[in-house]
């Protein structure tokens, strides 16, 4: 009998809940792996994050979550499922980041001599300082972080005396100790480099004077540097892995909104959605959402363990959100030459920093933020079809955004309209005619983020802070950060599970490969060479 | 498992394995069996037709979103608005059984209620969902004795025979006009002589407007019906449009008179339409648009991709057919040059995009509309209600638009208001989660190109024009202060043409549906079935008979065509398949 709607009851190996990233990267594989999967997804749309939408109605698109794509360049599923040239295609633009920190220009590039030059204009000492710097974390990177991110986290002790194996483990030890801002104190740079290497570090929500988050400075200062768009969009790379799925007989329903997960003895078998309907799971569930949501939203108090229940309600969201304001431009915004500080003929870099004048005002403003105050208006801005030509449908129009910290207990009703003209007057203040080249603003703050993606509690693009407690082994919870959790059948695949957020994919492929390993499957695909060049080094004897 | 079936499917017919299963990589050079330019409603169900025939297609789609006018957007938080096409008119497609879209995840949702309100201070209206099975709902609603016998006795025998109507209308390939079928022969007009009482063969000359006015259905009904038709094909005025311009209006009420909508909006239905091609093996390329057709002594080879595609290779090469998802006014422009002669071109010049066009404004709203003079459902307004609905100011709008060529400025002149609000009935609309619902309402303007002053006309009146139709909602439902208005969002027919290339002249319809550019005149007689002039190339468009509404008919209709012309697609016919009852062959035709 031809099926003309959906089912009331279906039944499936495994059901996905959430079609972010990582749910569609542990769709993939587990299709691939031979699992009969569904995933489910609440909007309209899949992707998650991987938005591109015509918000800057008509005819304008924007990414309006994820724009910058730090880890293009490790992801499994990229290399394993040849997604590149199929309609995905990334880009890698030369020029990262020009940062106008007081009268100074730092201008980085995806090349470390390009770099180097440009700062050699702040003494030849600090291009080599800045060198010195870069290789020293891209070694840390290259052999321990990346690699890392596509591996179950490792407990404390073991961590350890693995990386004590090599002189690069120690290194990674000793950084991860520190505070961003001890780290970058330990190198002697010129103020304004340094304030744009604090920002990068930790825009995405790392207060700069939290210990042992020194690891994410080598992360995303090197990956800051190697930033990619995707053409045409965020939204293709959610296409291309809900390609892979269907292609191998997976099912992603969207419009359908998971109410709760359902148990049988102890164990996860399926889940019920808004309106009524059942899909059965055989083999397991995977849910892309944090914690709290899954462990005390969706699922029965007498089904989930005391530890993992009261672990999910202390869960801490993230310390800020983003507001991000998008504009559609009659026209391409053209930097106002400096001479004085060197900008003239420099390509647009991808991101441009606006509005700080030294490190301690990053660390003042990023204080604000944390405390729910919005001392002033600073931070970044990409014109967007610059890079992808696709985002405007008019010719000769633009589509471009200016994103910064923001907190999501402010009064962003009554403030908002304020804060909007700031920015508009800090663009005006740095592109020729920007304020009157709008043609129209969209913005997002903190709760309309919560509003469009409601995974993303209280605006938390990375589903949870990025602290000590709630990293590594300890994401979300010793109990889970394998992906695998207490509940028998139940795993989870989200940014709120080890490694986190921004779209690296960790999750997910973490999630794939833990399901194989308990049903006893044969994952697919080898480990990426890089990390099992990792595993070799530091744990020759084999990883639990 | 679907993957390495179709890798199996394609070694043992000898095609060209595209890729496909394990991560296989793009060939270098890109073949396949049929390359579908566009990727709208019909060329995402062709595609889906011809991938789960076991044909490797490729989609090629300009914008960077698959769906056409079957699109929702969220251009504010957790409220998706449907900026075009808002109801499901297909559930007498074939090829929602064909294609097991269900099984892709489609599911609809009931949309009650198709209320018509009067011109404003008249008190009652008519509720177009009703059943019309007793003689009293018909003088209830103003017939007179006689007319509510007929209506009656019309409505008992059509709605046995419904299905089977509409079918026979839409769902049919056009005879081709050189086989000279007389009209009285055509089986949809067949079946109306069978189901309507008073059959008389003048009918057939008449417009739909004359018709009802015979069998004497009264305001508001009347009205109601005439915005139907004028809103979703044949102008109630046009001649010998009667019965095409009655289904129209019955295609909503195909099941049990209850309106639906895709759950999540008409998106959520290209979406299962683009899972079955791309399950099936099908490739689907957005931000790709189609630069030219290429043509080499007469046969269709391939296409070419624009320069700044992210696709690898420019040249996309059919080893059997091209099928256009496109407006037939770009024929001339994308196929390469030489390849439709002079007369052939003046004809396609000549097409007319005249009609009526729909101004989408969407609104977010932060209360429901109490409406004074319709009734609700579940304390929750019902899903649609005509605003406005009296046949002289109807009659006056048109004449605005089709013969003044100018959007209406006198409110009395913004006749059949549609106001529709999905999210009353679809939780699925309405995500934001702070007691916001978004509601839409739609007014007839001249098509741009038609525009006595020019096609941004329309656009440089759009606050107006908002604030006129703000106020009229608030004549029906006068809660709707300014304050419940939170955001605005309006779709022109100008826009429409800016944001989808193949809304030619922001033509809602893609082009006028009048009896000369009806069935087998459609959109030329030459073109009615489905065929070019070139070779291997098709047309797969609202442009084609029987035109839009996201009927998945003119691709049901194409493969009939795609049977005939290739023994690929004959000598393959699945199971699956069951052709119209009606369809005449043109070796059939020609005897």
């Amino acid at each position: 009998m031809p099926q003309v709607e959906f089912p009331t009851q279906s039944e499936t190996d495994i059901v996905v809940i959430g079609a972010g990233p990582n749910g569609l990267i542990a769709a993939a594989y587990l299709t691939a792996a031979g699992f009969e999967v569904t995933v489910v997804e609440r909007r309209y749309e899949i992707g998650g994050g991987l938005a591109t939408e015509e918000i800057l109605f008509p005819h304008h698109y924007a990414n309006t979550h994820a724009s910058y794509h730090f880890m293009v360049d490790y992801l499994p599923p990229i290399s394993d499922f040849h997604l590149e040239g199929e309609g995905l295609r990334f880009h890698k633009p030369h020029g990262q980041m020009g940062a106008v920190v007081g009268d100074d220009y730092v201008y980085l590039t995806n090349k470390l001599e390009d770099s180097r030059d440009y700062l050699a204009r702040f003494g030849l000492d600090q291009a080599d300082v800045f060198g010195n710097l870069v290789q020293r974390f891209t070694k840390i990177v290259e052999d321990i972080l990346a690699p890392a991110t596509y591996l179950p986290p490792d407990p404390p002790v073991d961590l350890i005396e693995a990386l004590g194996r090599t002189q690069v483990g120690e290194d990674m030890l000793e950084v991860s100790e520190q505070s961003a801002l001890e780290l970058l104190d330990s190198y002697p740079l010129a103020d304004s480099i340094k304030a744009t290497l604090l920002y990068m570090a930790c825009q995405w929500g790392v207060m700069p004077t939290e210990s042992g988050m020194g690891f994410i400075v080598p992360l995303l200062l090197t990956r800051g540097m190697e930033k990619a768009c995707i053409y045409g969009g965020s939204h293709r790379l959610a296409s291309a892995l809900a390609r892979v799925i269907l292609q191998r007989g997976g099912l992603i329903i969207d419009n359908a909104e998971v109410t709760e997960i359902t148990t049988e003895d102890g164990r996860a078998n399926g889940v019920v959605l808004e309106d009524g309907q059942a899909i059965t799971a055989r083999v397991g569930v995977l849910s892309s959402l944090d914690p709290k949501t899954t462990f005390v939203k969706l699922m029965d108090p007498a089904a989930v363990p005391a530890e993992v229940a009261q672990a999910a309600e202390g869960w801490a969201f993230d310390k800020w959100s983003l507001l991000s304001v998008f504009f559609a431009l009659d026209r391409k915004p053209t930097f106002k030459a400096n001479d004085a500080n060197g900008m003239i003929g420099l390509p647009d870099p991808f991101m441009t920093l606006l509005g700080f004048d030294s490190t301690d005002d990053v660390v003042s403003f990023l204080t604000g933020i944390e405390r729910g105050e919005i001392t002033k208006v600073a931070g970044h801005f990409t014109c967007e079809s610059a890079f992808d030509p696709f985002l405007s449908q008019k010719q000769g129009e633009h589509v471009a955004f200016f994103q910064m910290p923001a907190p999501y207990d402010f009064d962003w009703e009554g403030e908002q309209d304020r804060i909007v003209a700031e920015v508009i007057a800090l663009l005006d203040t740095h592109f020729e005619g920007f304020a009157a080249s709008v043609l129209d603003t969209v913005v997002e703050n903190p709760k309309t983020i919560e509003q469009r993606l409601p995974n993303m509690v209280r605006g938390s693009i990375k589903h949870g802070d990025y602290n000590p407690l709630q990293m590594g082994y300890n994401r979300p919870n010793t109990e889970c950060s394998s992906t695998k959790t207490p509940i028998e059948g139940l795993y989870l695949c989200g940014a709120s599970v080890f490694p986190g957020g921004m779209v690296i994919g960790g999750p997910g492929y973490n999630a794939a490969r833990m399901v194989c390993a308990d049903t006893e499957t044969k994952f697919p695909f080898d480990y990426p060479l890089n990390v099992k060049r990792y595993l070799a080094t530091y744990f020759p004897e084999g990883k639990e | 498992m679907i993957a390495e079936q179709r890798i199996q499917d394609a070694a043992g017919t000898g095609r060209p394995a595209v890729e496909v299963g394990n991560g296989g990589r793009m060939p270098r050079r890109s073949s396949y069996d049929f390359v579908v330019a566009g990727g709208g409603p019909n060329g995402l169900t062709i595609a889906a037709y011809l991938a789960k025939w076991g044909f490797s297609v490729c989609v090629l789609e300009a914008r960077p979103e698959i769906g056409g006018g079957a699109e929702n957007v969220e251009p504010i938080p957790g409220y998706s608005v449907d900026p075009h096409a808002c109801f499901f008119y297909g559930r007498g497609a074939p090829g929602l059984e064909q294609l097991e879209l269900g099984k892709y995840g489609f599911r609809t949702s009931p949309a009650p209620g198709n209320f018509i309100a009067g011109p404003s201070g008249a008190a009652g209206g008519a509720d177009r969902s009703m059943k019309m099975d007793s003689i009293d709902q018909f003088l209830e609603m103003g017939f007179d004795v006689d007319s509510a016998k007929l209506g009656l006795e019309f409505q008992q025998k059509l709605k046995a025979r419904l299905p089977e109507f509409l079918r026979s209308l839409y769902w049919t390939p056009p005879y081709d006009h050189r086989w000279g079928v007389a009209r009285e022969e055509h089986p949809s007009v067949k079946i109306f002589k069978e189901v309507f009482p008073a059959w008389d063969d003048s009918m057939l000359d008449m417009s739909l407007y004359e018709w009802i006015e015979l069998m004497g259905v009264p305001d508001p009904q009347k009205c109601g019906m005439m915005i139907n038709a004028w809103g979703n094909g044949p102008h109630p005025c046009w001649k010998g449009m009667a019965i095409p311009a009655f289904g129209v209006g019955e295609l909503m009420s195909y099941v049990d008179g209850m309106p639906v909508t895709p759950v999540g909006g008409m998106h959520a239905l290209a979406h299962a339409m683009a899972r079955c091609a791309i399950a099936n093996g099908a490739k689907i390329f957005v931000n790709s648009p189609v630069s030219e057709v290429l043509v080499e002594d007469g046969q269709a080879y391939g296409v070419r991709v624009d320069d700044n595609s992210a696709l690898q290779e420019k040249t996309i090469r059919a080893n059997l057919g091209v099928i256009l998802n496109m407006h037939v006014k770009q024929l001339p422009e994308l196929v390469t040059r030489g390849s439709f002669t002079p007369d052939f071109i003046q004809k396609i010049d000549n097409l007319s995009l005249k009609g009526g066009s729909l101004f989408v404004t969407n609104f977010v709203v932060n209360e429901f509309p109490r409406f004074a003079a319709v009734p609700e459902i579940d304390g929750r307004p019902v899903t649609s209600t005509v605003l406005n609905a009296d046949t002289p100011r109807l009659l006056e709008l048109m004449r605005d638009v089709h013969s003044f060529r100018t959007h209406p400025t006198d409110p009395d002149h913004f006749a059949g208001v549609w106001y529709i609000c999905h999210g009353a009935h679809d939780r699925s609309r309405v995500r934001g989660g702070n007691g916001n619902y978004v509601l839409t309402l739609n007014l007839q303007v001249p098509a741009p190109e038609d525009h006595r002053d020019g096609p941004d006309a329309v656009n440089r009146a759009k606050d107006e024009i908002v604030a006129t139709l703000k106020a009229q909602l608030r004549e029906y439902a006068p809660n709707m202060t300014e304050d419940k208005f939170v955001a605005t969002f309006v779709n022109t027919p100008r826009d429409s043409e800016i944001r989808n290339m193949a809304f030619v002249g922001g033509n809602w319809m893609g082009m006028r549906e009048s009896e000369q550019e009806w069935g087998q005149n459609k959109p030329l007689p030459e073109l009615a079935r489905y065929r070019t002039p070139v070779d291997g190339l098709y047309l797969c468009h609202q442009t084609s008979h029987p035109g839009g509404l996201v009927l998945m008919a003119v691709p049901y209709n194409l493969m009939h065509i795609l049977h005939e012309d290739y023994e690929a697609v004959s000598k393959t016919t699945p199971d699956w398949w069951y052709p119209s009852p009606w369809h005449i062959t043109d070796k059939e035709g020609a005897r």
